[in-house]
């Protein structure tokens, strides 16, 4: 992975020393809190219901063990012990104390990590394939060129007071686990004329209130000219995109408004304009980048795999294909039954960063699905790692399953939230168990936000619940159908709210229909595409 | 010239809101020599693009930024294209004093020249130590292994720079034999003899070189300081710099090395040419850097290259028809700029050479 020089540690360290200062300012009073906030914000600092809360930026899903074991300590000695894995392949922590902050971006710091741009309406954290660099049907290798827009978005003079926060996702591989149709720029690497990596760029997809699947902007781009066409995109952006109206703010409103074709010729005029040598990706920086991000060296085949048909489960579920031979992707699903989903302890961390040294390569993604991923096994550990696993409880064979449910924190933790997410989140779990059904179904995503902001991500579940509040009810909706990763789809809702035990039952049914229906090797889109959605109906609100 | 004066009586201080429409900044920045951008809000950012908008369409004045504004914004309304910040609440001067940043990652965007980047920094420093290890494998070496072995480590970025001179055939079959596809420039100044146009086209086709780039001046900057075509009468560096070193620049942005056909013999600054040699941007390859006069002549004979028509008759070295007159001798450049203190035209520039030499002592700190 990717290593700190002289200058990318002197960045980090400049600016925690600025926020250190801007921290005292605000405590002498010579910063307003108008003021502060914004700059806290962009230092990952939020203030949530009942305390801070720190993001802790995992720049595109990457963690070696060093840092994940610092995330463990800061988990034990600022906050209560555990950290709360997100959708954007961060990291928060809950509890901490705001005159503490300083200190715990020092000790990031000093494992090359940082919470710059993690909040704010600035460019936020770079996100991409968990499985990049490991995945058998990648085309090229993403992480380069997201470091390259990591270093790029970082403090930029031009592009630090964006009308709204501005997210980009990258991906490698045509089954895009990046999910890069709802974000601000998606971009997925595509091969040219003479096989020069470029990119196809997409731009105003989005969730939250006004979910938006992306445009396609354009078909290629030489790969070097990249960060021309970024500083492009977010100059029309930053001085067109509205700023009068917080939820019309983000660019998915100005590539509606301005229309797809008209946005296109305003970033290709401004990308003309500035492109150049300044711009330009040094193919010897370029080379300098990748080299960070070498395959593995062979493994060793798991020959006599043990009979144990919980491994065989586990091995069936959670291990994915790897390019290299020899060597496993391991989906550590940190969703065990009736878990808060994406939660992991100081100790569980410490225990995953000591098995992915000990059987991989000392490195560990994060997921969009707020799972954890050990990306390079060495195949005949994997007896070993499922046993060490299973007696920390991360074993739950359940990766992309039913119960492997993306919440947000929701009315628990967010002044946001207008209903729970967590523990519906976790009866579902409970009751999937019960009934067997992570088993008896195929793979089929469920997701669940407390408000319309849509931080669960429920648009894009094949089955999804959005909380909302009517006149002091918690009431869920049930949407079906939507898609996340490739072809990105928005659900659709089912049919009138539900209170939240029959939102619970409804999403056990929905499963239950699909495992009923669902034809082998078939996933929940594919059978609902087959069925239509009346079974479901029929399931969740009677004959 | 009526409009001029007006202009220049006019020009003034003007004030411009932060989320003004750019097309009525530019329409304003005509008429000022100073604009004050107000921030009303330390939060909206559209100010900064708008500097950055108005320096890279070509805004010289002064340009302040003033209104609601935090010390933490400062160096990135400067680096936006600001030259002063002036905030409504000037309070706290150790935070508005805070040094500047160090290391940046972007290019300033209001400075399309500026300072380079630190991808840009970390990829000279691997440039210039790479050429200084290629120039030492390669002291002494024929031109075809010198050839081959930068087609190899510069593929897709590199071109050859030719003047379809006297002795421009010999580096261009070299090229034609190895690989055709390689990019060749050629800086049409306007101001070349009628037979060198003649003896290029009839070197491409002999040769088959397959991409071929003709570089010409800007026209806009041709009519603005060349108008009565006579510049070379004024001021030869002057029409050197507009016909030759601003197009080549251009013509080179997409390459890190560029082949050139010169050589040792030349004399002057070239008695000492290397193989490869960083410029302080790019790499500049030499592959007939070692060749004695004699070669030249030899491998010309050899290879049945036709040779270019002045040659005939007494020119060793052909530039443009204003600043080339025959030569004593073969391979002399005495004929290049007779009567002026100068021996190269500003793209091989030694002062310039020597000064880039030094900046491209680039240490990671």
């Amino acid at each position: 992975m990717y290593q700190y020089d002289v200058i990318d540690r002197e960045l980090v360290n400049a600016r925690t020393a600025e926020f250190r200062e801007q921290v005292s300012a605000r405590l002498s009073g010579a910063l307003s809190e108008d003021e502060f906030k914004p700059l806290r914000l962009m230092n990952g600092v939020y203030l949530q219901l009942h305390a801070y809360m720190l993001r802790v930026a995992i720049p595109y899903g990457v963690l070696s063990s060093n840092q994940l074991r610092m995330l463990a300590q800061v988990a034990r000695e600022y906050d209560k012990g555990y950290g709360h894995f997100t959708t954007r392949q961060n990291i928060q922590y809950n509890w901490p104390a705001l005159v503490d902050i300083p200190a715990i971006l020092d000790a990031l710091a000093s494992v090359e990590m940082h919470a710059i741009q993690t909040s704010g309406n600035t460019i936020r954290n770079t996100t991409t394939d968990p499985f990049a660099g490991a995945a058998a049907d990648e085309i090229a290798d993403p992480r380069p060129w997201c470091e390259l827009i990591r270093q790029w978005s970082t403090q930029h003079p031009e592009f630090t007071w964006l009308p709204r926060k501005f997210k980009i996702a990258v991906t490698g591989s045509p089954a895009d686990r990046a999910a890069i149709g709802v974000h601000d720029i998606g971009l997925k690497l595509v091969p040219g004329d003479k096989g020069i990596m470029g990119f196809e760029v997409h731009v105003g997809g989005g969730q939250g209130r006004t979910p938006r699947i992306a445009a396609k902007i354009r078909d290629y781009l030489p790969a070097r000219e990249l960060l021309a066409y970024l500083t492009a995109i977010l100059r029309v952006y930053n001085l067109a995109g509205r700023r009068d109206n917080l939820y019309k703010a983000r660019i998915k409103i100005l590539v509606e408004d301005m229309g797809p074709e008209a946005f296109a010729a305003a970033v290709e005029e401004t990308y003309e304009a500035i492109r150049g040598r300044d711009l330009a990706v040094p193919a010897e920086e370029i080379e300098r980048v990748a080299s960070f991000f070498t395959p593995p060296a062979p493994g060793r085949a798991l020959e006599n795999a043990p009979t144990d048909p919980a491994f065989a489960r586990w091995r069936r579920v959670n291990v994915k294909p790897h390019k290299v031979p020899g060597r496993a992707v391991v989906v550590i699903a940190l969703k065990a039954y009736g878990q808060a989903p994406g939660d992991a302890s100081a100790a569980q961390m410490d225990l995953i960063a000591d098995l992915a040294e000990r059987y991989g390569e000392a490195e560990i993604r994060v997921t969009k699905e707020q799972n954890l991923v050990l990306p390079h096994m060495d195949e005949a550990a994997l007896p070993a790692l499922f046993e060490a696993l299973k007696e920390a409880g991360l074993a739950t064979a359940n990766a992309g399953r039913a119960s492997d449910i993306v919440a947000c924190p929701g009315l628990d933790y967010c002044n946001l939230a207008n209903a729970r997410s967590i523990p519906i989140a976790q009866q579902i779990s409970m009751g999937l168990e019960a009934a067997g059904l992570d088993e008896a179904a195929g793979e089929v995503t469920v997701k669940i936000s407390g408000c319309i902001n849509a931080c669960g991500h429920h648009h894009v579940a094949e089955i999804g619940l959005l909380g909302v509040d009517k006149k002091g009810e918690e009431v869920y909706q049930l949407t079906l159908g939507g898609v996340a990763d490739g072809e990105a789809a928005i659900g659709k809702i089912l049919g009138p709210g539900l209170s939240a035990d029959d939102a619970v039952r409804a999403v056990i049914a929905c499963v239950r229909v699909f495992a009923d229906h669902g034809a082998n090797e078939e996933r929940f889109s594919q059978t609902l595409a087959r069925i239509g959605t009346d079974p479901f109906k029929e399931a969740v609100y009677g004959a | 010239m009526a409009l001029d004066s007006a202009r220049q009586i006019a020009r003034s201080t003007t004030e411009l809101p932060a989320d003004i429409e750019p097309a009525e900044a530019f329409a304003a920045a005509a008429w000022a020599d100073q604009i004050d951008v107000r921030f009303a809000t330390f939060k909206d950012g559209r100010g900064f693009s708008l500097a950055a908008l108005l320096r890279q369409g070509g805004y010289e004045g002064r340009l302040r930024a003033i209104g609601h504004l935090l010390p933490d914004q400062k160096d990135a309304l400067l680096r936006s294209g600001f030259d002063r910040v002036q905030a409504d609440d000037a309070g706290e001067p150790a935070r508005w004093a805070r040094a500047r940043a160090a290391h940046i990652y972007q290019p300033d965007p209001g400075a399309p020249q500026g300072r380079h980047t630190a991808l840009h920094r970390r990829a000279l420093a691997v440039r210039k130590a790479r050429a200084e290890a290629l120039a030492q494998e390669l002291e002494g070496a024929d031109p075809e292994t010198i050839l081959a072995r930068a087609l190899e480590v510069y593929a897709g970025r590199i071109a050859l720079l030719s003047s379809f001179g006297a002795e421009a055939a010999l580096g261009l079959h070299l090229l034609a034999g190895t690989d055709p596809e390689t990019p060749v420039l050629f800086l049409e100044t306007q101001r070349h003899f009628a037979q060198t146009l003649t003896y290029k086209d009839q070197l491409v086709s002999a040769l088959g070189l397959k991409d071929v780039r003709v570089l010409e001046p800007d026209a806009d900057e041709a009519a603005r300081e060349d108008a009565d075509a006579k510049l070379y009468e004024r001021d030869g560096a002057a029409c050197c710099e507009l016909r030759k070193v601003r197009p080549l620049a251009r013509g080179l942005e997409a390459f890190d090395a560029v082949i050139t056909g010169r050589k040792r013999y030349h004399g002057g600054a070239r008695g000492a040419l290397k193989a490869v040699e960083f410029d302080g941007e790019r790499v500049k390859i030499n592959p007939l850097a070692f060749l004695s006069p004699e070669d030249v002549a030899s491998r010309f004979t050899a290879l049945d290259l036709p040779s270019h028509p002045l040659t005939q008759i007494g020119y060793a070295s052909i530039g443009c028809w204003p600043c080339t007159t025959p030569a004593s001798e073969p391979g002399s450049r005495e004929g290049r700029w007779a009567g002026e203190d100068r021996e190269e035209c500003g793209i091989f520039d030694p002062a310039l050479e020597a000064r880039a030499q030094r900046a491209g002592s680039i240490r990671l700190i």
